[in-house]
This record gives structure tokens, sequence and C-alpha cells, in this order.
């Protein structure tokens, strides 16, 4: 499918050293609409929704507060750590929004899968559905997470 | 096949129309001299065409900006009072509804094509642009550094203790367009040649990759400053601060600002730390003990190692309040870190009696 003028600015604004260091698409080679579109499919295929990962991504990040960036376990199984970093960085699609800078690592302890996320790729799966590219950085591999989270 | 060169036909049509329109408006779109006047007071004559952001600072009026003009902040708001056309969709995002009803708009997205009248805070008229050096870069822990940049043009600074400028990151391998970030000023206001700011490491991010990475002495950088409304009131209460990490800076600031004046009030600074390795200046801080007898320094760590040989204090910092707070009515609080922590201390503070609009902040 075509890409829209509104869909190449974001496209744009995802390359390396605009909004971040790495950009958000990494080496990946397909478009906005295909990597959005591969990632609903494979969420769909387990019977959750984005809503659903980013609640529980939420979830988690909010649980981790009550520790001050030191570990701590949630629910007898995760074990959540933050980091916060000074600063904001804004969301590439077209909207009002600032994201805190941090990382978020957690391990669940019944499968040993860890996985770590930023604020931003919160918004990024609960309001645009997007895991980020391939090869990218905080590129979140949607059956991962959810093997990590629910 | 049709269909094909039916789209191939309008692409070329739409493509030639778009470069049509590109040269009219370089040839043609001239709009002359506009003015724009700030707060009924100053005018400024500027060739029409580009945007009021840039307009302002070649004229020197500086208005906050993250992004460097590209409408990706939001953080560059005047109130536009005539002139400035309607409001944009690329900067409706950044506006609140009370907001866009107040005419607020982000300046880097109005194109000056007539006269147009504004009004910006008073306090951005003090705003300048530097030129510095960079003449020292001390490292303070494996993820922060401190770097002092001389003043070359202008070449002194008047700033309160507490406030920030914006450093300018140029071009370089990992970005391709020059970057403002904020930094908090960890020098005193006493020095005005110079100026010193404590950047952390963060991951990914494009102004700090570049200090850690790349930076080099003898280097020129442009700061943009000073901003902010976190400073040192002019009181004789008691004061806690506490910051962690980089967030020591502007209490450096403040501190060694009352240490050159042997001030005698009783103040009282918690830095938190993970472990030892995220602990610096602490002998300097452990001087001015000596020289402001009711000034404390308490680091306290989180997760101490057992090979840190820690004996000082541990866990979280609220709980230790109760200790040194003496009179919460006549006590101020200068806090700088995340709004989590800001958050959790305030809590703490207002429990035990402080006033809430005594306790002032800097959150990341």
């Amino acid at each position: 499918m075509k890409l829209s003028p509104e869909e190449k600015r974001i496209m744009d604004k995802m390359q390396p050293g605009i909004l971040t260091v790495d950009g958000f698409l990494g080496n990946d080679t397909r478009n906005l609409h295909e990597i959005l579109q591969e990632d609903a499919e494979t969420i769909e295929s387990y019977g959750y929704t984005a809503e659903d990962i980013g609640k529980r991504m939420k979830y988690f990040t909010e649980r981790s507060k009550e520790a001050y960036e030191e570990p701590i376990l949630i629910d007898q199984k995760y074990l959540v750590q933050q980091d916060i970093w000074r600063g904001k960085v804004v969301c590439p699609f077209p909207h009002k929004g600032l994201y805190t800078k941090a990382d978020i690592h957690l391990k669940n302890i019944e499968n040993n899968i860890e996985i770590s996320w930023t604020p931003l790729n919160i918004h990024f799966i609960e309001e645009h559905g997007f895991f980020e590219g391939k090869g990218s950085k905080h590129r979140i591999d949607p059956e991962t997470i959810i093997k990590a989270l629910f | 096949m049709e269909i094909f060169y039916n789209i191939l036909t309008a692409t070329i049509i739409s493509g030639s129309l778009s470069i049509i329109l590109v040269i009219a408006e370089y040839f043609f779109a001239n709009y002359g001299d506009c003015k724009i006047t700030v707060n009924n007071k100053k005018e400024i004559v500027v060739k029409g065409g580009g945007n009021l952001l840039n307009a302002l600072a070649e004229n020197k009026i500086f208005i906050p900006s993250a992004c460097g003009g590209r409408g990706s902040c939001g953080f560059c708001k005047v109130k536009a009072l005539d002139g400035a056309g309607p409001v944009l969709p690329t900067e409706k995002p950044y506006l609140s509804a009370s907001e866009l009803k107040d005419n607020i708009r982000l300046s880097c997205q109005i194109k000056v094509r007539q006269d147009i009248k504004i009004h910006i805070p008073e306090e951005l008229f003090n705003i300048k642009k530097f030129k510095a050096k960079i003449v020292e870069i001390i490292d303070y822990t494996y993820d922060i550094k401190g770097i002092t940049f001389q003043l070359l043009e202008p070449n002194t600074v008047d700033f309160k203790a507490g406030q920030y400028m914006q450093l300018e990151t140029p071009k370089y391998e990992k970005s391709k367009q020059v970057i403002s970030r904020a930094y908090s000023i960890s020098s005193i206001p006493d020095i005005k040649d110079s100026i010193q700011l404590i950047i952390r490491r963060v991951p990914d991010g494009i102004c700090t990759t570049w200090v850690h990475d790349y930076m080099k002495l003898g280097d020129i950088v442009n700061l943009v400053g000073p901003f902010g409304d976190f400073y040192i009131r002019d009181t004789e209460t008691d004061i806690i601060y506490v910051a962690g990490g980089s967030g020591k800076a502007p209490i450096k600031s403040m501190i060694e600002h009352f240490a050159k004046y042997q001030s005698t009030r009783k103040m009282t600074y918690f830095f938190g730390a993970r472990t030892t390795k995220d602990l610096y200046l602490t002998e300097e801080f452990q001087e001015y003990e000596k020289t402001m007898p009711d000034f404390t320094y308490v680091p306290v760590l989180s997760a101490p190692s057992p090979d840190d040989g820690w004996t000082g204090k541990t866990g979280f910092i609220p709980p230790y309040f109760k200790d040194y707070i003496r009179d919460p009515l006549n006590t101020e609080a200068y806090l700088c870190g995340s709004p989590g922590m800001i958050a959790a201390v305030e809590k703490e503070l207002v429990n035990l009696g402080v006033a809430k609009d005594k306790i002032y902040f800097d959150s990341f």
C-alpha cells in the first residue's frame, strides 16, 4: 500500500538521529503499514489486542515506581525494575505528548523471559499498535511480550 | 496496463504541479519586510517568509525550543495577538483547548507573511545565545561528566543558582541536525565568564551521546539561556535539598553559592544514589560542612553492594527527613529528579508540616 504524505512524514521522524540516536525502524525494510499489519496479525493470533498489551505494560510500569528504581517482585511472578533518565521524547506520530525517558526491565520468573521497554513503547503499542521495526533497539517482539506479560 | 498509465499520468501531473508551486513561491511569494511587535514595546523588522521562532532568534529574542523549530517539542509557545494566520494542523496537537482560546501558538509554525503582534513572558528578553569553548571535561562517574564552557560571545552571563541553559549539539555522525537540550548550570553565578553543566548519559539520547562519546576540549558550541524558575528564594528559612545523579547540578550551584558567602542557614542535602559507584563530589560537599557549620551532606545509598563497604545511610531518603527538619513551618525544599521521586519526597515533607508552596522542584 502506498504511504500517504503524513505517513511518510512519520517514517522520516522515525529515522536514526531525528528523535533518538537509533530511531525506531531498525533495519526493517517494510513500510509502516506492513510493520503494523504483521504485528497486529501476530497478537490477534494469540487472542490479545494491542490495548491489552499496553495496559499490562502500564500496570507493571506503575507498580515498579513503588520501588524507586530498585527491583520489585510483582504478583509473585514478575521481577520489575525501572531506570529513569533526564528528559522527554516526543512521539513521531502527529499528536500531543511527551514521554519520560526511562527503561523498564521485566523478568517473568516462571518462564525466565526477560524484556525491556520505555514509556514511549507503551504509547506506541497502546495507541498505534506499533512494536517498532525489526532490528530496532527497542523493538518488542509481540510473541515474546505476550509470553512475558500474560 | 491502462490503470498503470492512468496512475502514472496522475503522478506526473501532481508532481509537476508541486514543482510549479515551489518555483512560484520562490520567485513570486515576496512578502517584503514585515514588522513583529513584541509585548507592544519592541518592534523588529524582518524579511517575510520565514518562521517566527527563527525571526525572533535572529533578533536576539530566544523562545525556549528543544527541537530546533521542527514542530515536535511544543515548547516554543507565544501569544499571538494579530497577524499570525490560522492555527495549523501541525501545531494543534501541542495546544490545549484553553491555549487555543487564548491564541497561544507554536512560534516555529507561524510563517511571517505580514505584520505580527505577539506577547511573550518578560523574562525571555534577558535570554541570550552564547558562543562558548569547551575548556574542561571531568568524568565524575562512569556515566556523568562535568563540562566547563568558556563564554566567548557574549563573554559574560548573569543567572540565578538553579537555572538551566540549552546546549546545542552540532550535527555529528549520529545526528543529521542541530539538537538543543536543557541542562542545569552547576557553577555559581559569581563566575560570569564560564559555566559548568553536569550531564548524565541517557541511553539513545542524541545530545548526551555527543557529549559522552564525541565532544572534546576546544570544541565551540552554542548555549542559549538562562531559563527556569527553579532558583533559590531570597529568604532566611532552613533548606532541605534532595537530588541524585545529574540532579546534583543545580543543587551544587546553590550550595557553592552559599558556601562562598559562608551562609549560616541550616541546610541539609540528601544525595540519593544506588551504589558507591554513583557517588561523586562527596569530599567537596563534606568540605562545605566545615565552611558552613549548619550545612549537612547526607548521601543515601539504595542498593550498596557488599563490596562497597558502605557504612552510611541506606534505603529511601524520606524516612530520614524527620531527623533533620527542626521547624517545618520555617523550611523550604529544593528537589531535582524524576517525577516519582519528587512526588514521594513532596508527600513526606508535607506530612511533616512543610508548606507545599515552599517546595520547589526541577522535574526530569
